[in-house]
């Protein structure tokens, strides 16, 4: 220790290992920090799904049981019966499967009238879209219901789909997207004799593949989860979807929220599914409507 | 019929006139084109007009009669319903209601999910399952996240009480006493929507260029200085655009409230803005229809958010782009 340098270089690689230390002891907070926020992210997918399989006592157990001993399937068909689940998941994927295709075909039309064409008022009908975005959708529950009823539309299909078979960020962001595809296309197109609107079909189309699939899902999932306008729209139970039948089963069977969390189950999986499929493409399109 | 590629752009040019490249010629292929852009306009517009441009205006209409079932056409009232409205307790209670809930989930959603992009910046692994477990609150069905949500608030088997035993704190009635229904919901929304914009935010830090971390390394920048003074700037536009959307979208708040607490909540207690709307109509909560006051309350909210967007739109222009 008298000798200086040698102090000197011991206090380096003192220092070295300290800073090594540090680094690592930092890296190892963040992922606590990380799988902590996850967990809290997840715990209530975990909890619905344990206590689905639950029996009722086992659900009521103070502390909680976090796995149940028997796995009880039977849950599942006990809650499906209670109610008629069969007829609620259909009106689900017939609305948002109509209504999904439907938005697409006008959103290209529109999409591509405003990208790709020269017409007169064009700047103000794009002025009408943009204004559009300062109304809120809530607003006009109330008009639109009257106008359903007097459509007689009231508790029918039409008017669970027809009114939302267009969609102004749909038409930006098409527009958007088809404003990048270069003119020559067309150009050459013509040349070869094609129609604009077989143009618009067999070329334009295709190559905006991943645009139109982020507007179809958003929509599709927005449609699946949509709660606010089926149940104004509608009073029958044969036209309830997913969401409202499941409110609906929840005020049914007061305590046994075994059944309540499997019917919820029941309820998510098609969203998941969709989701695990087209992951990479689900979180881009929603990531885009941040980056505008 | 064709014509050469280009002929109506340079009709004008010929006679050695200038012509404005903004100003379109009006040629005969001009009207041509302008009647096959409507036919491809037509489908969307018919939808957008008869759902969104006529309610719109329908709104206001509505608000001036008094409309107790729906035959048309009620009576004309004037500014009644309007009156009535601002003389509700209700009303008032309900926009409380809705200022309190904006005003607590708006905030504290953001901050979070800056913490939560900044953290999945930090070039970690297990990235994408980290993402998706974030996301998988948002793209849930909100009616089946309510029902397990009230399935944790339950005071005697709920989870959230469990966790709270922990801390020596006494079982909370969440759902059915009028001081927790609130922070109920708002806990609620919080965890719904942190993720879809953390992932918003995470998309635009990912997209801030290399150079600016470069430079701030070179200047010998510490980890939190870099992210004050380069991140956080640099991702003003993104956090601004997820700011109004959560405060617009969180001034129209009804599903979570309607479900978790099957109804406005005891004594009304977390009755918003929208739910006074759709209440006043008469389709929830067995009250009676009055479809002028219902539309009533729907042109205040109009008038509400009209404000943040007009506000948005100036200082977007202003402040906000560094880049």
């Amino acid at each position: 220790m008298a000798d200086p340098s040698r102090g000197q270089a011991l206090e380096t690689t003192r220092t070295e290992s300290y800073y090594v230390a540090r680094r690592r002891a930092y890296k190892a907070f963040l992922y606590i920090l990380m799988f902590a926020g996850c967990a809290v992210m997840l715990l209530p997918f975990f909890w619905m799904l344990t206590t689905s399989f639950k029996t009722e006592l086992e659900a009521m157990r103070m502390p909680p049981q976090w796995i149940p001993r028997t796995w009880l399937w039977e849950n599942y068909p006990v809650a499906l019966a209670r109610a008629p689940f069969g007829r609620y998941f259909f009106n689900s994927f017939f609305v948002s499967i109509l209504s999904t295709i439907g938005e697409v075909f006008t959103t290209i039309l529109a999409a591509y009238a405003f990208a790709k064409m020269r017409f007169f008022g064009k700047n103000f009908l794009f002025a009408l879209l943009l204004g559009t975005m300062m109304i809120p959708g809530e607003m006009l529950l109330i008009p639109n219901y009257v106008t359903l009823v007097r459509l007689n539309w009231f508790d029918h299909y039409e008017g669970l789909i027809i009114p939302w078979l267009a969609s102004v960020f749909g038409i930006f962001l098409l527009r958007q997207f088809f404003r990048s595809l270069p003119d020559e296309l067309w150009d050459s197109a013509r040349i070869d004799g094609c129609r604009r609107f077989r143009y618009l079909w067999t070329i334009i189309v295709p190559l905006s593949k991943p645009a139109i699939l982020t507007v179809a899902l958003l929509k599709f999932l927005g449609s699946w989860n949509a709660y606010q306008w089926v149940l104004l729209m509608t009073n029958a139970q044969s036209m309830r979807t997913v969401p409202v039948g499941l409110t609906m089963f929840s005020s049914d069977i007061g305590t046994e929220y075994q059944l309540l969390m499997a019917a919820s189950v029941v309820a998510i999986v098609p969203i998941l599914i969709l989701f695990f499929f087209t992951q990479k493409q689900f979180i881009q399109g929603v990531a885009r409507t941040g980056i505008k | 019929m064709k014509r050469p590629l280009g002929a109506g752009k340079k009709a004008g040019a010929a006679d050695g006139k200038t012509i404005d490249p903004f100003r379109l010629p009006r040629d005969r292929a001009f009207w041509r084109e302008t009647l096959a852009a409507y036919w491809y306009l037509i489908p969307a517009f018919l939808v957008l007009g008869t759902f969104v441009f006529y309610p719109f205006f329908s709104a206001f209409k509505l608000s001036l009669f008094k409309w107790s079932s729906l035959n048309p056409p009620g009576t004309f009232i004037g500014f009644e319903n309007y009156r009535y409205i601002f003389h509700d307790k209700y009303f008032w209670r309900a926009m409380g209601h809705t200022f309190y809930y904006v005003g607590i989930t708006v905030p504290v959603t953001l901050a979070l999910s800056i913490l939560v992009a900044t953290l999945l910046n930090q070039g970690l692994r297990f990235l994408s399952f980290a993402r998706t477990s974030f996301f998988l609150s948002y793209i849930s069905p909100v009616v089946a996240m309510a029902m397990v949500w009230r399935w944790m608030y339950n005071v005697d088997y709920g989870l959230i009480n469990y966790f709270l035993s922990f801390f020596h704190i006494d079982a909370i009635a969440w759902l059915n006493d009028p001081r927790y229904s609130l922070p109920a919901v708002i806990l609620l929304s919080v965890w719904h929507y942190v993720g879809y914009q953390a992932i918003i935010l995470l998309a635009g830090m990912q997209s801030i260029e290399q150079q600016y971390y470069d430079a701030a390394k070179v200047d010998g920048a510490s980890g939190f200085q870099t992210w004050w003074k380069v991140t956080v700037p640099l991702l003003s536009p993104q956090i601004f655009f997820v700011f109004i959307i959560s405060l617009i979208g969180s001034f129209k708040v009804f599903t979570e409230i309607n479900v978790l607490l099957s109804g406005p909540g005891p004594l009304r207690s977390a009755e918003t803005l929208v739910y006074y709307i759709i209440r006043s109509s008469g389709r929830i909560d067995h009250a009676t229809n009055h479809i002028g006051r219902a539309a009533a309350a729907s042109v205040v909210l109009f008038g509400i958010i009209f404000v943040f967007t007009i506000i948005q739109l100036t200082l977007t222009q202003k402040r906000v782009h560094y880049d």
